[in-house]
This record gives structure tokens, C-alpha cells and sequence, in this order.
């Protein structure tokens, strides 16, 4: 074993969350070192395949998926350095401020300790420095001025427009959607070319991962990266009031110790509360900042509803990227449906490839053998699908919890434990009523609607609010308990929105880093 | 560079070989060749490789000749972590050989149970009878892993070795248009 010279800060994991607080901290001459469980890929690795990208997900330790509704491994688990957001959609919707406050607003669910007036300036703040494209004052029907995008929309095409017509039908307004990929060249990296290899991740610079953004900017600025190493613990003094660093295992699987002055937490939402909890000493028996015993409670995931439908035209539905080209707020309200209490968001216009879990092949999952190739060969051509992100309520119930299985080093793995609620079934439900009368409109041939609900996203876990009474960190992901501890992701988030979590992680990592180094000298000690 | 430049300069050579190990060195094969080689596998045994390409056979047509056991048996000897099958994005823990063996013997005590005959000498009609009571979950004589679970693996694993590749794009009329090739293994 052997204990590393001191740094300013060490990261655990180095996917968007850890990106962002390693650019900032650089730019300001801290000695940073992230950790990263995962290999250290470089957009050279980025091969064109969905078979290949399997490289990008999918492993490491254990996790064990339990509820009536068990999350799974969603496509945001990513697998080194880049994290999910190396082979992401990047959809960039942000929450609305109606999310904020909804149980003030309506006595459901969990208040944030900030409005959207606080986290807004980094949206904009974010979009310029990574680069997003789409049209703020098309958004604007639907949340407060705000700085247009550094980039246009996205070019469409017809399997994303070949919809917008049933979305009118029913009376829903569409805009272009927000995306984190270039429309024009930006920063010196390039436009996108519309091939749609998002999910295979995008060597070209055009796809603002973190490599071609905010990580890379980090490591140019001297962050370093420790890849294939596996973090067991974070470690205190001996008093317990300070975090002195990480205990992990590198790619040699020898123990080290990582001391540092700040430690900062953004592995995948599933994994930092596997640290808090295996940290626990004598002086925080019940794990690291988890005096309220709400470490691991309010886990949530979205609820997506898709409804898939052939049309009569070639709609090229392998070009574009994986980003929407067209989404709608409409029924963002929390009483939106009659039936269930919560949000939804409805988007369009994905690139799809022939295979895996989003591949054409799985949208017609009982086929087999001559009709599969019939459907593959022939009406896939007409393929084209819309999805509605579903609100998930916080709920205690969701959790994630310490499991009786061991990790290769005697730490305890987590278990997930997930039921979708009474409101979240209900949006499910009437989203999908929904999308078939949209798809009705649009003209479709043939329509079929998902049946199964499927969990998309994590969330929760380490949830913000005032005081260590009701949360784990404040709203700049510092811990209550620990000051020089800080959790970030969308773990930190007490409700979800119906908007897919990254442009928030990033805006809200992006003000915690800045408050942790504004008040460098106070944290830091 | 303007677009066509630069998916030029991002195209790799060939696409989809695997690394076979042929008279103990080590050569670059699509699976369809190296099952055309008579490449030896080395996890799966011939029984299992017979049911297993009889099974892909009937979920997607070609399987067979693309080099379903040939694929299989070459990721199950690496590393969970290097490892592109679609079982890796599940909840099925490593080592993977144990999921494929586990599933290729109970196909096999389900079809002896009620046809009496291995998957393999089935016909066409009651490997398809018999795929179909796998996805609904209907297989009453079944000893394994979820029903519904291992048809869609299995399922996947054909459609990767029939339509992931650059030549199965061509076959559907999908333009591939990669930014990098798969070029080297998978």
C-alpha cells in the first residue's frame, strides 16, 4: 500500500459531473486527480458500431436490481473515462421552474433548496462552454428568456418531421430540441455530419463529450487521470470532520491511498452512496454524510413511453444524430392529465441504427427468423418512433442499499431497489394513449406502442436540500456533514423533472465547483 | 475538410474480423470465415455449437453461415471486460460461458423432453414451435434462465452477426457511414 503525495482535489469518476469540476478547478492551478473505475478512452477508440461501443458499458462490479420495476443497466451506465456521456444522445432539455418548487406548489414530492433562477445563468453558461445547438427563443414559450444557443438547431429529417404534423393533431406544440452536438463548427471542433454513431460514441469533436470538451480542457491544464482503478473509500480524520482523501485499488489491484484537501464524489449515481455507506467509521456509523438516514433514499428513474410506427416512405432513419430534433413542454405542467400528478416530455427524431437495445431489430422484438428479415429488409425503411419521459415522483421507497455480496476486495456491492408509482404508471399510460392518437395524425401505417415500461435514467440517491435534517449536500453538492466533501451528478437531484438530467448535472456542477473554489481557503483547510 | 474528406480519412480497412487462433498463431477472421476454416472453437463444445447455430439459424436467417458459434465462443474467451456481447449490458454476472452453457443444455433437455431429439435434428416447423414458446415464456420442461431473457439474448446475438456488420447494413440498404471502422477484432 502505499499513500500519494497530497493533492487540492481528488475526483472520483471521470464522466461529465467529474469533468466539469476538474475543468474548473484546473483553470484555477489546483492539483487535481481523478479516479476512474473504467478504462481511459480516447475518441481514436471510438469505433463505429453498436457491437463495439459494448466496450463503453456495462462493467465493473455487481449491481443488483431489484422492485417490481428494476432499473437495470440503463444506457446511461457508461464504463470509463467519459462516463455515460461518452456515447450519450446529448439531449440538453433543461427543467423548467415549476420543477423547483413542487411540494410547495402542490404538496408532492420534494422542494430544491434553489429556484431556476439560480441554476439558469450556468445553463447558459454551460451551453457556451461545451457547445449546444438549438433555438432559445423557440424554447422560450415554455420557460424565461434566457442567452440564445452558441449554435443553430440541428439540420432534421423526415423520420423526426414526419411527426410533427401528428403532434399538432393533437393540439401539441413542437420546437427544435436542444442538443450537445455541433451544428456548426465550434471551439475548433467539427460539425456534425449526421451519421448517427452518438451511441457508439463520436470521435469527431462534433459530440460534446467530455474528451473533446470539458475533460480534455482539465487534463491540458494538468488534471490527472488514474484509469482502471476502483475507489473503496473515502477516508476521514480522526475526529471525523474532515475528508483526507480516497482509498482505491489501481489497475494492478494494489491498494493506495489518494490523500487530497477537497474530495469530490461523481461516480454514477448508483456508486456514491456505495462510498458513503463503506466509508462509515465510529464517528459516522451510519456511513459518510448520512445522519438523516437519507443516503440512498429517493433514488428515481424516468418513466419513457415510446410508441414506434411504419410510414409509407423511406424516411432514412439511420441519418441525423442521437439527439431529438423535435421535443415539446406542453405537458410539463404538473397536473398536465387528468389521471396522474407529474410531468411529461415528448421528443423525436433520434438516429436509429439496425441493432441493439434502441436498434430497428428490437422495436419488433417477437419477430424471428423470415419475418424478422421481412420487417428489417422491407418496413423498417418507414420506421420511425416518438418517446414521452414520464415524471417519477421521490419516493423513500426507492432506494439504494448496502448489499450482503462483497466486491473482489471485501467492500459491499449495492442493490437497487425500484417500483414505479401509482403517478408515474398513470403518465406511462396516458403517454401512450397519446402517442398512438399522435402517430394516428401523422399518417401512419402500422402503430405499436411499447407495453412495457421502461425505466430510463438514475437518479436521486444523495438528494440536496437545506440542512442534514432532510438531504445529504446543499445545493452545490457540498455535504452537510463534511465540508470538504462533495457529491455530484444527478444524485443530488430531489425531483427529476421530465427532462433528461445532463444539462442540469452540468449546470449544477459547474456552480458547485465555483462556490468550492471561491471559498477555496475556508473548504480546503 | 469538408464531409466526404473527412469520412475518408476516418475509414478503416476491412471490418468484423476476430482473432482466431489458427496452428497456435493468431490470425484476423470474420466468424463466417473462420467457421468455413474449420477454425477449432475453444470454449463451446461441438454439441453446444451445433445447438447454438441451430438456434441462431431460427432467429435470424443466416446466422448459421455468418458465424454465430464461431463469434460466441471467441468473445467467451476474453476478459468479461473486452467482451462485445450483448450480455455484458445485463444484470447477468461473468463468468459468460456459464449463462451460454446453462441455456444450451436446458434447450437441449427441453426439446429431448418433448420431442425426444436434440434442437439440432428438429424441423424447421418445431425449431420455430419451439422458439416461440421460449419468448412467451411457454416452455414447460424448461430448467434455466428466464425464458423471455434467453430468447432475446440469443436473438441479439444472431441479429449482431447477420445485420451489425458492414455487410449486414448493405443487405437492409443502410448506408454505414462510419466515422471509424471496426477494423481491428471484435
Amino acid at each position: 500500500m502505499a499513500t500519494l503525495d497530497k493533492v487540492d482535489a481528488v475526483i472520483v469518476g471521470a464522466g461529465a459531473a467529474g469533468a466539469v469540476f476538474a475543468a474548473v478547478l484546473a483553470r484555477a492551478g489546483k492539483q487535481v486527480v481523478l479516479i476512474e473505475q473504467g478504462p481511459d478512452w480516447q475518441l481514436s477508440d471510438l469505433i463505429s458500431s453498436d457491437i463495439w461501443a459494448r466496450r463503453l458499458r456495462g462493467s465493473g462490479p455487481p449491481i443488483r436490481y431489484e422492485g417490481r420495476h428494476p432499473v437495470g443497466r440503463t444506457g446511461d451506465h457508461g464504463w470509463g473515462t467519459g462516463g455515460a456521456a461518452l456515447h450519450y444522445s446529448a439531449n440538453f432539455p433543461r427543467l423548467l421552474p415549476a420543477d423547483f418548487n413542487m411540494k410547495s406548489a402542490h404538496g408532492r414530492g420534494l422542494d430544491w433548496p434553489i429556484s431556476y433562477a439560480d441554476v439558469a445563468p450556468y445553463y447558459d453558461r454551460i451551453a457556451r462552454e461545451i457547445g449546444i445547438s438549438g433555438d432559445a427563443k423557440a424554447e422560450e414559450r415554455w420557460r424565461p428568456p434566457g442567452e440564445p444557443y452558441p449554435m443553430p438547431p440541428l439540420k432534421t429529417f423526415r423520420h423526426g418531421e414526419v411527426w410533427v404534423p401528428g403532434f399538432r393533431s393533437v393540439g401539441i406544440t413542437v420546437a427544435p430540441g436542444a442538443v450537445g452536438v455541433n451544428s456548426t463548427e465550434y471551439k475548433g471542433r467539427a460539425a456534425c455530419i449526421h451519421d448517427g454513431w452518438c451511441g457508439a460514441g463520436c470521435p469527431t469533436g462534433a459530440l460534446a463529450n467530455p474528451q473533446a470538451t470539458l475533460l480534455g480542457e482539465a487534463r491540458a491544464k494538468g488534471a490527472q487521470v488514474r484509469a482502471m482503478s476502483y475507489v473503496t473509500r473515502v477516508l476521514t480524520d480522526a475526529g471525523g470532520a474532515r475528508v483526507t482523501g480516497v482509498e482505491y485499488y489501481d489497475a494492478d489491484k494494489q491498494r493506495q491511498v489518494q490523500d487530497a484537501h477537497v474530495v469530490v464524489l461523481a461516480a454514477f449515481a448508483s456508486q456514491n452512496p456505495r462510498l458513503l455507506f463503506n466509508s462509515a467509521t465510529d464517528k459516522h456509523p451510519n456511513g459518510l454524510a448520512n445522519a438523516s438516514g437519507l443516503v440512498g433514499k429517493y433514488m428515481m428513474a424516468h418513466a419513457g413511453a415510446t410508441v414506434s410506427a411504419i410510414f409509407d416512405e423511406d424516411l432514412q432513419n439511420y441519418l441525423g444524430s442521437f439527439g431529438y430534433q423535435f421535443v415539446s413542454y406542453d405537458l410539463h405542467p404538473k397536473t398536465s392529465r387528468k389521471a396522474a400528478f407529474g410531468s411529461t416530455f415528448w421528443n423525436t427524431g433520434a438516429a436509429q441504427k439496425p441493432t441493439d437495445a434502441r436498434g430497428i431489430a428490437n422495436v419488433r422484438p417477437d419477430l424471428f427468423g423470415k419475418e424478422l428479415d421481412e420487417f428489417l429488409v422491407g418496413k423498417a425503411r418507414g420506421l420511425a418512433r416518438i418517446t414521452a419521459i414520464c415524471e417519477e415522483l421521490p419516493s423513500a421507497d426507492n432506494r439504494i442499499e448496502l448489499s450482503s455480496e462483497k466486491d473482489e476486495f471485501g467492500f459491499p456491492l449495492v442493490r437497487l431497489i425500484h417500483s414505479f408509482q401509482a403517478d408515474a404508471i398513470g403518465l406511462f399510460d396516458a403517454a401512450i394513449a397519446e402517442g398512438v392518437e399522435i402517430a394516428k395524425g401523422a399518417g401512419a401505417k402500422e402503430i405499436w406502442p411499447g407495453r412495457a415500461i421502461g425505466p430510463q435514467h438514475l437518479l436521486g440517491g444523495t438528494v440536496m436540500g437545506k440542512s442534514a435534517n432532510d438531504s445529504v449536500v446543499d445545493s452545490f453538492g457540498q455535504t452537510h456533514e463534511l465540508a470538504n466533501l462533495y457529491v455530484a451528478g444527478c444524485g443530488i437531484f430531489p425531483t427529476e423533472s421530465s427532462a433528461n438530467p445532463t444539462f442540469t448535472l452540468n449546470a449544477l456542477s459547474l456552480r458547485g465547483a465555483e462556490q468550492l473554489v471561491a471559498n477555496w481557503s475556508s473548504i480546503a483547510i | 475538410m469538408d464531409e466526404m474528406e473527412r469520412r475518408a480519412f476516418m475509414r478503416g480497412a476491412a471490418i468484423g474480423a476476430l482473432a482466431f487462433s489458427v496452428g497456435g498463431v493468431e490470425v484476423l477472421l470474420t466468424p463466417g470465415a473462420a467457421r468455413a476454416r474449420g477454425v477449432p472453437l475453444r470454449m463451446l463444445d461441438p454439441q453446444e455449437a451445433e445447438t447454438l447455430e441451430a438456434l441462431g439459424e431460427t432467429l435470424a436467417i443466416g446466422a448459421r453461415q455468418a458465424g454465430i458459434a464461431h463469434f460466441i465462443d471467441q468473445q467467451l474467451t476474453l476478459a468479461p471486460a473486452h467482451a462485445l456481447l450483448t450480455l455484458r449490458v445485463s444484470e447477468i454476472d461473468p463468468p459468460y460461458v456459464d449463462f451460454y452453457r446453462a441455456v444450451l443444455g436446458a434447450v437441449e433437455r427441453a426439446t429431448r423432453a418433448t420431442f425426444t431429439r436434440r434442437y439440432a435434428e428438429l424441423g424447421a416447423t418445431e425449431q420455430r414451435d419451439f422458439v416461440d414458446r421460449l419468448r412467451q415464456g411457454k416452455l414447460e420442461a424448461w430448467q434455466g434462465p428466464a425464458q423471455p431473457f434467453v430468447y432475446g439474448t440469443l436473438r441479439n446475438d444472431a441479429i449482431d452477426v447477420v445485420y451489425g456488420t458492414v455487410e449486414g447494413f448493405a443487405r437492409l440498404g443502410v448506408p454505414y457511414m462510419p466515422h471509424i471502422a471496426p477494423a481491428r477484432s471484435w
